[in-house]
């Protein structure tokens, strides 16, 4: 983007604090332009870069629409919740770490505290984090406008990079996850730094053992963060994994599916060809986590390391061709 | 607009521009400038206040949206008349300080992360100080006097 050429705001900036959601809504129906705000750890800095040259913002922070609820296997997070919130959750340790592990290694505690899940999904960056671990459960994304709600895979949400499929006037109020028993998650990443560092790469799993198998999958997701210019669901995984064991060939082959499903850029966090490697390599680790998870093997509290990499319990086997 | 907070125990009450930060509200209409200016991206940490218990840096967060809220700044750590706390105590003794420009904010960071009951484990604390960063790099200084007072309080 050429922030250069874009026109600084100009006029009087206006914050509105509507009463509720409600109030809210008839508010951004009205005022074409209005940006929501809740966290602002992305906004103020497009802002002061010329990036969005809104003066309207309407502050979304105090509005109900926070908080982790689990509701049989329907978890719902609310927009506004904030990054630590998530980080912190008992429930999330429970039933989805994956959700809990993304949000772990974004940015500072400083920054989690005031960063939302909502922010971090509609400014739809492609390495942002909270995507991935909630396309491995499922997720759906409500949305709502003076003109009513809408529920949508949270896949349809990312458009492009920085673009979302949110018209003028809505409003993304939370995301619904599909948790339930014998689901192992993770989500791991690959960096420059090991901390306040964006994703070179990013990959979420999840894997539901079959109770009484021996190990046979019964279902699998792998989700990837900045190796593409929108989060990406693997797809096709469910024929070479569904029904079997995750040995080393299984795992070498989602490897290889997860390479093909991933077409990186060269930047300063690596090399296209370097992070289409990292990709198969982070996805078999994960696919190992959340298979020892699923099966309760993975001492449940020993934290998985940022880059997925223990030597004591995992060693990485066939995937580094 | 009015804003209305409690900066170290103290209430205060200025007329805002609403698209002011903290950052700006405390530096420039309230005069409290140990909180520094510094990357004004959230990255270095050198702005860290305490809102209501958690940190946040004061470059990203609206003013507005503070309103009724319980700040502390670096101002408010020492006690009445001058005397130190035992962390700003800590960072002299362990000599935590090179240029000095992100001790404010790696305090305020450390005071918070110690007041939760961090455990005076070194890996815990680098990783609870990672959004401050030292561009002197002096870091294990600090490290060694956050762990002292994680110790002792």
């Amino acid at each position: 983007m050429n922030t250069a050429a874009a026109p600084r705001t100009t006029g009087t900036p206006r914050l509105h604090r509507p009463a509720d959601l409600g109030e809210a809504v008839r508010f951004l129906a009205d005022n074409p332009g209005a940006v929501p705000v809740a966290g602002g750890t992305d906004l103020l800095i497009d802002r002061r870069l010329g990036r969005i040259t809104t003066d309207c913002m309407v502050d979304i922070s105090h509005l109900d629409i926070s908080g982790i609820e689990r509701d049989g296997d329907h978890l719902r997070i609310g927009a506004t919740t904030t990054i630590r919130t998530i980080e912190t959750s008992t429930e999330l340790a429970v039933s989805a770490p994956a959700l809990l592990e993304a949000a772990r290694v974004l940015g500072s505690i400083q920054i989690r505290n005031m960063a939302t899940l909502g922010g971090n999904l509609c400014h739809a960056t492609p390495s942002a984090e909270m995507p991935p671990p909630l396309l491995v459960f499922d997720a759906e994304a409500t949305i709502v406008s003076s003109s009513g709600w809408r529920t949508i895979e949270l896949a349809q949400l990312f458009t492009g990079p920085g673009e979302t499929s949110l018209q003028p006037g809505e409003l993304l109020t939370g995301v619904t996850a599909h948790v339930g028993d014998g689901i192992g998650s993770c989500y791991i990443r690959q960096t420059v730094r090991w901390a306040m560092d964006l994703a070179g790469v990013g990959v979420a799993a999840s894997v539901r053992i079959e109770p009484e198998t021996n190990g046979i999958v019964s279902s699998v997701r792998v989700a990837l963060a900045a190796v593409n210019p929108v989060p990406t669901v693997v797809e096709g995984l469910d024929s070479i994994v569904v029904g079997k064991t995750l040995d080393a060939d299984v795992l070498d082959e989602a490897a290889a599916l997860a390479r093909r499903s991933a077409s990186p850029i060269s930047d300063a966090r690596g090399t296209a060809q370097y992070r289409r490697h990292v990709v198969g390599v982070l996805t078999a680790r994960a696919l190992r986590v959340c298979t020892a998870r699923a099966a309760n093997t993975w001492p449940p509290n020993r934290a998985v390391p940022p880059n997925g990499f223990d030597p004591e319990l995992l060693v990485d086997s066939g995937v580094t061709r | 607009m009015r804003l209305e907070v409690t900066i170290n125990g103290d209430p205060y009450r200025p007329n805002i521009d609403p698209a002011a930060t903290v950052l700006q509200v405390l530096r420039d209409d309230l005069g409290l400038t140990g909180t520094k200016w510094g990357c004004l991206t959230g990255d270095c940490g050198a702005c860290t206040v305490i809102v209501d218990g958690r940190t946040i840096v004061a470059c990203l967060q609206l003013a507005a949206q503070v309103d009724g809220a319980n700040i502390t700044t670096v101002e408010g750590l020492a006690g009445r008349g001058n005397t130190m706390s035992d962390l700003q105590d800590a960072f002299v003794r362990h000599g935590a300080a090179q240029c000095g420009f992100c001790t404010p904010g790696m305090i305020v960071a450390a005071e918070q992360l110690v007041r939760d009951g961090i455990e005076p484990d070194e890996q815990a604390i680098r990783e609870g100080l990672s959004g401050n960063l030292c561009r002197c790099t002096g870091y294990n200084k600090i490290v060694d006097a956050v762990v002292e007072v994680a110790s002792r309080r």
